[in-house]
């Protein structure tokens, strides 16, 4: 499979990079570390005439600490975000996250940004033009049906990042930037839900991801667990976030956000989950049930080898686990 | 439209007039004749094809080589040096690391990788290390015994 023809454009500053967007909308494509988007255009799921390269805006990488936020420009690549001590000194969760992703060979490449506007992905999707010309187009590649539900014009293609169920845990904001100037949103607001145009900028939108901001405060304690099937190098069947604010160690829960990857078409919040917590001690029964409410709350489909029982029940063991670590509960 | 790009292969000044829809893979292989990087999945998924770009092993069918421009490479043609093989290339015959050889050239970019930066990694920081490579018929075991005993400076 070679790489479909396109021109490559480098703009130089952010500035240069907004009309190009503009000029180019709905033929171009944003290229970051392409580990993401060349397997899809291998895979001919686009063909872009023009690929926008950002590589040479500096003012987009990098990682720095100020007034109790830490600020992550989207080009840090991830085996920087998780390297970089002031992450794994006081986001643990978050390197933890950056790290789980793909393999070694790919975090050298990979940015953050990428990982945050990652395309959601399905069996019937994700495959060479040739596999996939066995079928008609399903709703994801522009045809009517969908083949995982046959349900006509809707797609429940699967949220798969790694990194942003965390930062949504951790109430991140993020800085879009575009001909309209710039605005500032909650990380999950950024995510629509929608298999076909699964984040805010998916469809082609002239917009870049220019920041990420974690506040330092919102938690007292925050982790990421994945499970996949290599644990080498596969996206996750499922991964699970739980960031908490307890008010002393081991001590009574103030706040419970606990966000999933791999169970929806967007990184899914179990709130009601979150909401058992609130208020209680970190005590077995207490985890237990929350545990259950997560597994209970989520809405799987079968977008990959896994079936939505398995996954429902691997989120059931994962939130306890990662609570009982973070509220210091034995087993 | 081509455009060029120099290249420090394996040591050597390259320039290279390369279309943008080229991977670098793509561009050793065919441009340059090294064809020591294996193209296997070509998506990412199984580390033959990964070189060190600047120090760092990388999957190489996931690089277009316009990116790569100004950047030093390394494939497995720049291991040996004066008709000598490397430790790590010695290391993987005695122990018979290598079968077909498909997985082998990324594997030891991988393993001169981590020894150039942890010359004495643990166990499973070799584990972690050639965790994107994926050797399908000699198994890791071998792999693992090679890498350590260069990291433990046995004569091999
Ligand atoms: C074998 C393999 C395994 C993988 N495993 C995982 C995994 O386990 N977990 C996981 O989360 N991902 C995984 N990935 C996917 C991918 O490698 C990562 O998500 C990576 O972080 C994407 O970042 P990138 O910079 O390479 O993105 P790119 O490929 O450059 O871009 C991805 C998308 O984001 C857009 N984009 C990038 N940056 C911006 C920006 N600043 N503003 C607006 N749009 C932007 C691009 O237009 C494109 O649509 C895997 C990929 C492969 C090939
Ligand atoms: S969920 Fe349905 S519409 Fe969406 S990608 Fe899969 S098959 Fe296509
Ligand atoms: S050929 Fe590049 S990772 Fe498999
Ligand atoms: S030696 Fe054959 S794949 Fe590793």
């Amino acid at each position: 499979m070679r790489l479909p023809k396109f021109q490559y454009l480098e703009p130089a500053t952010l500035a240069e990079t907004i009309p190009l967007l503009m000029e180019h909308q709905g033929r171009s494509k944003v290229i970051a570390g392409g580990t993401d988007l060349l397997v899809a255009l291998k895979q001919r799921l686009h063909t872009p005439a023009y690929l926008i390269s950002l590589s040479n805006l500096a003012a987009l990488k990098g990682i720095r600490e100020e007034d109790g936020m830490v600020t992550i420009g989207p080009l840090t690549t991830l085996e920087g975000v998780s390297a970089a001590p002031l992450i794994r000194e006081k986001l643990p969760g978050l390197a933890q996250a950056a790290w789980e992703v793909g393999s070694p060979l790919l975090r050298p490449m990979a940015t953050i940004g990428g990982n945050l506007c990652l395309d959601n992905r399905c069996r019937f999707y994700n495959q060479s033009l040739f596999w996939r010309s066995a079928r008609q187009p399903c709703c994801k590649a522009g045809g009517k049906v969908c083949h995982v539900t046959n349900k006509e014009n809707a797609c429940f293609s699967t949220y798969s990042g790694d990194v942003a169920p965390v930062l949504i845990a951790l109430q991140a904001e993020i800085k879009l930037v575009g001909s309209q100037g710039e605005r500032i949103l909650p990380l999950e607001q950024f995510y629509t839900g929608d298999g076909r145009r699964p984040n805010l900028i998916g469809g082609g939108e002239a917009e870049l991801l220019t920041e990420i901001r974690i506040p330092l405060s919102s938690h007292t304690g925050c982790m990421y667990k994945k499970y996949r099937l290599r644990d080498s190098i596969d996206f996750p069947v499922v991964g699970v976030a739980v960031a908490l604010r307890l008010d002393q160690p081991q001590g009574i829960c103030r706040e419970a956000k606990i966000v999933i990857t791999g169970v929806g078409s967007r990184p899914v919040e179990a709130t009601q989950a979150g909401e058992k917590l609130t208020g209680r001690e970190m005590r077995p029964e207490f985890i237990l049930a929350a545990s259950e409410t997560a597994a209970a709350e989520i809405h799987p489909v079968r977008t990959d080898q896994v079936g939505p029982s398995f996954k429902r029940h691997l989120v059931r063991v994962m939130v306890a686990e990662i609570i009982r670590e973070l509220g210091g509960v034995d087993r | 439209m081509k455009r060029i790009i120099t290249l420090v292969v394996n040591g050597e000044q390259r320039e290279v007039a390369v279309e943008p829809d080229l991977t670098l893979l793509e561009v050793l292989r065919e441009d340059l004749g090294l064809t020591g990087t294996k193209k296997a999945c070509n998506q990412g998924e199984c580390g033959a094809c990964t070189v060190l770009l600047d120090g760092k092993p990388v999957s190489s069918c996931l690089v277009l080589a316009v990116r790569a421009h100004g950047k030093a490479v390394v494939t497995v043609e720049g291991l040996a040096e004066n008709g000598r093989l490397h430790p790590l290339q010695e290391a993987f015959v005695t122990y018979g690391a290598v079968q077909c050889g498909f997985c082998t050239p990324g594997v030891l970019l991988v393993a001169k990788a981590l020894l150039d930066t942890n010359p004495h990694p643990t166990a499973q920081e070799i584990e972690q290390a050639i965790a994107g490579n994926i050797c399908r018929c000699t198994g890791y075991v071998k792999i693992i015994e090679a890498i350590t005993a260069v990291a433990q400076n046995q004569n091999i």
